[in-house]
């Protein structure tokens, strides 16, 4: 604690600031390129795979679309499909996993219980996978089966966490005050829960990013023409000695977002320790 | 309140416990009572009883006359708000990620039903009572020491207005400085009408608090009584060797007394 | 061993933790205490006031949380354990030097059996016989029954108070020259605790160990301790043979003797302190309890902290109005 009372920044805040600038940043160029590009993203040219230049900052790919404007145009499509497929598992999982923890029903514990275990022995982007080619290709499908898979590993995190939560004093002290089970569990269960299950989110998100880039480079994502990440590294992956900037740009992308998730999330968690430590 | 035999089982076959064996006691209004004994003489698991927070598995426990547990759930008919307790663990009582000010201005929100400005003021006042000031009760439980906790725990209970409280060793887990702090709140709050009941394993705290305490062991009370013949006269070897281990001059008279 | 050496000999010592860029923290500003060669001494003090961090100061393990000695000198048999090495320090730490940790905290490794455990402090000690007789001594010697059987069981299957006693059979593998147990009792029933401080008691007896007792509560230390120091705030304010501190001079040290539980009468007058101990750096001008203390006069609140008066070896305080006390 500093003298004078001079505002202390707490360990951690650079890093946070860091990481949202990055997404930040990337949100805004995919919200304002497409709009104010040169070039549209779908706009098929003659100018096939040419280097980066001047006029095209990432160069074209073998039908001649500007890479930079596809590049941009892809932002909401992967980080918005990847930030719906961490919502969904992260709702669903901790409600269900909270539920769970706090049930005293044997036979719906031990059956709701297996099915958890038994989701989450099975590999994530295989399991995925599957289920996206079972349901036909496309991001919509991507999304059901993201959550369908992973709300099984936020259940589990939240009911362990929910069992020690509900032996807690407050819990116990809020029974006893009389307050309604639904605001018990909303207001002062669910919250002190959700704190571990909204931490994995983050570790999740980026995990889900490229699991939404590598169903796609399976072809089994977007529908082309729309541009996005793992298509166009699939098409550029053909090329690649020839075209390194058709697959390296949008390979790019995706790890400017996964290292803007992870500063953002190591920042966090360094100021909550360092608050702790008070 | 009345408990009439009651016993708590745990488990259940070959691994059964019967934490409570039998036990019976009554408290009357303003009337300070104890609960002494050691870890897992099922003191604990009396009070968490009594507060209705668990059925017993025989007996019954009566408050005002009616059944406290009538039906599934305790406290049926509206006495929910009467009966309010404090627990051990100060690190564990009160939510993480509420302010003292937000968890005590909800408890009195739901009990006294009215808007949200006069219920934080409400709250403030209470917490005043408590010794906890305005810019404390701003602070989140992690930035208060163990003994503002427990008052905020308290404050929190008595925006139920209730006519029990049962502490469940609220000093242990505090230093010697906040626990007088914590008794001398106690013996006021009982001055103001407040029957409390104290469970503890320092009989030392229970004798500057209790008029009558019940001695627990193993599930069964071995003594009881007023709390000074006990204190004087103690009958059971039980009670004798508690009342040798206090820590400082209490301890050491009764170390004399068995002595000789 | 010249009759002037002291076993321990904390002067004017300084405790910081340095921030990056900020101010270092002071965590103990001016600690001042002895002790002697099988000598039992208690310090006393709320949380926050410094007690745990002196000790890990002679313990050596300050550096691994960030803290240093910024000041004053810890004298270990006239060695300045500032100075040393971590090569030295570990021929002390463990080995002339023993740590009991607070109850409340983990303790044994929950992973290794009884037996594990006391190999493993044992095998940093010389000594006759196998490693399993010398463990079974040292099982007796903090008098716990049925050797055999808990030997071989594992930490979550013995009480608090058990546990408590194999940290303690821990420690004294190596028969140290000082004991250093930081809250024995915090959080085990009276019942232990005062097994626990009989136990104490003999080790001194039989052992000839010094021991220095940290606790938050008045009662216990003035029961069992030779001689008792008192801190506040990151400061010793009195220190002195625990007779004469029956009658203490620190307004603090009477605010916590008349805050005892087991001297006051049963629903009667229960004197508190008033206000809560300061929060670690946050330290105003003048002597740190002026604001709790019921006997402040306007010198109190300016300059610096009083220092302590008298002579080590002596009752002294750290009160500007020491001769009033008692007399208000």
């Amino acid at each position: 604690m500093s003298k004078k009372g001079r505002k202390v920044r707490p360990e951690g805040t650079f890093a946070v600031f860091i990481g949202t600038g990055m997404m930040a940043a990337i949100l805004l160029a995919g919200l304002l390129i497409p709009r104010f590009g040169k070039y549209d993203a779908n706009e098929i040219s003659a100018d096939q795979i040419l280097p980066p230049s001047s006029l095209h900052y990432f160069g074209t790919d073998m039908l001649g679309r500007d890479v930079f404007a596809r590049v941009f145009d892809a932002v909401f499509i992967d980080i918005g499909t990847a930030f719906i497929g961490v919502l969904i598992p992260l709702a669903v999982g901790t409600i269900i996993g909270t539920l769970l923890g706090i049930s005293r029903n044997r036979r719906i514990n031990s059956f709701i219980g297996s099915l958890i275990d038994g989701i989450n022995a099975f590999p994530f982007l295989i399991f995925v996978i599957a289920l996206v080619a079972f349901l036909g290709a496309g991001l919509s499908s991507i999304i059901l089966a993201l959550s369908l898979v992973n709300w099984a590993r936020y259940a589990r995190i939240a009911r362990t966490r929910a069992v020690v939560v509900n032996q807690q004093g407050y819990v116990e002290a809020a029974r006893t005050l009389g307050y309604k089970p639904t605001r018990i569990l909303f207001r002062h269960i669910i919250p002190n829960v959700s704190s571990e299950t909204r931490a994995y989110a983050l570790s999740d998100f980026t995990i889900v990013i490229i699991a939404v880039a590598a169903l796609s480079f399976l072809g089994l994502g977007v529908n082309p023409p729309q541009a996005e990440w793992g298509a166009m590294i699939k098409d550029g992956a053909n090329i690649i000695t020839l075209a390194w900037w058709t697959a390296v740009f949008p390979g790019l992308a995706i790890c400017w977002t996964g290292i803007s998730v992870a500063v953002f999330s190591e920042g966090l968690t360094k100021r909550i320790s360092e608050g702790n430590q008070q | 309140m009345e408990v009439e035999n009651v016993s708590v089982t745990f488990g259940s076959g070959s691994n059964a416990v019967e934490a409570v064996k039998k036990c019976s006691l009554t408290v009357n209004a303003g009337e300070p009572i104890g609960i002494v004994g050691e870890s897992g003489s099922g003191k604990s698991t009396l009070a968490r009883v009594m507060a209705g927070l668990q059925p017993p598995s025989a007996g019954e426990i009566r408050f005002r006359g009616d059944n406290v547990f009538k039906g599934n759930k305790s406290f049926q008919s509206g006495n929910r708000n009467q009966v309010q307790m404090v627990f051990q663990d100060p690190y564990g009582s009160l939510n993480p990620q509420l302010t003292g000010l937000s968890a005590v201005a909800e408890a009195v929100r739901i009990h006294t039903k009215v808007g949200k400005d006069e219920a934080e003021q409400k709250a403030l006042e209470l917490l005043e009572r408590m010794g906890i000031g305005k810019l404390d009760a701003l602070k989140q439980p992690r930035q208060l020491s163990g003994g503002q906790r427990q008052r905020v725990s308290v404050a929190r209970a008595l925006s139920a207005n209730p006519t029990v409280l049962l502490a469940d060793e609220p000093t242990s887990a505090i230093d010697q400085s906040a626990q007088a702090q914590l008794l001398k709140l106690f013996l006021g709050l009982l001055n103001d009408g407040l029957a409390i009941v104290l469970v503890s394993h320092d009989l030392g705290v229970i004798r500057y608090l209790t008029k009558r305490v019940y001695v627990m062991k193993d599930g069964v009370f071995v003594e009881s009584g007023d709390t000074e013949t006990v204190f004087n006269d103690p009958q059971e070897d039980y009670t004798k060797m508690l009342l040798a281990s206090i820590p400082g001059e209490l301890g050491k008279a009764a170390r004399a007394k068995l002595k000789r | 061993m010249t009759p002037d050496l002291k076993l321990l000999d904390v002067n004017g010592v300084a405790i910081g933790i340095k921030r990056r860029k900020r101010e270092t923290l002071v965590i103990v500003r001016e600690a001042n205490f002895d002790v002697n060669y099988g000598e039992m001494v208690g310090i006393v003090g709320e949380s926050g006031s410094g007690k745990t961090m002196i000790c890990r100061a002679i313990i050596g393990t300050l550096e691994r949380r960030g803290a240093s000695v910024i000041g004053g000198e810890v004298l270990f048999e006239g060695l300045d354990l500032r100075t040393i090495n971590e090569a030295k320090w570990k021929t002390l730490r463990g080995k002339v030097i023993g740590y009991v940790p607070q109850s409340a905290l983990a303790g044994p490794n929950p992973v290794l059996t009884i037996e594990k455990q006391l190999a493993e402090a044992l095998s940093q000690v010389e000594g006759t016989g196998s490693m399993k007789n010398r463990s079974k001594e040292l099982l007796d010697l903090v008098k716990i029954r049925r050797v055999e059987t808990v030997m071989k069981q594992y930490p979550y299957q013995l009480s608090g108070g058990m546990r408590q006693r194999v940290m303690i059979a821990c420690a004294l593998a190596s028969k140290p020259k000082l004991l250093i147990a930081d809250e024995p009792t915090t959080g085990l029933d009276v019942t232990v605790q005062s097994q626990i401080m009989e136990l104490l008691r003999e080790i001194r007896r039989d052992l000839g160990t010094a021991i220095i007792l940290i606790s938050h509560d008045l009662a216990l230390v003035d029961e069992v301790c030779d001689k008792i120091v008192v801190m506040h705030a990151g400061a010793t304010v009195e220190v002195g043979p625990t007779a004469s501190m029956a009658k203490p001079r620190h307004p603090y040290t009477v605010a916590l003797n008349s805050s005892r539980i087991d001297v006051a009468k049963p629903g009667g007058e229960l004197l508190t302190i008033k206000g809560n101990p300061p929060s670690v750096g946050q330290w105003n001008p003048g002597c740190r309890f002026a604001e709790r203390c019921d006997y402040v006069q306007q010198d109190c609140l300016v300059g610096d902290h009083p220092a302590l008066s008298g002579k080590k070896g002596e009752h002294q305080s750290a009160c500007l109005h020491a001769d009033k006390i008692g007399k208000i």
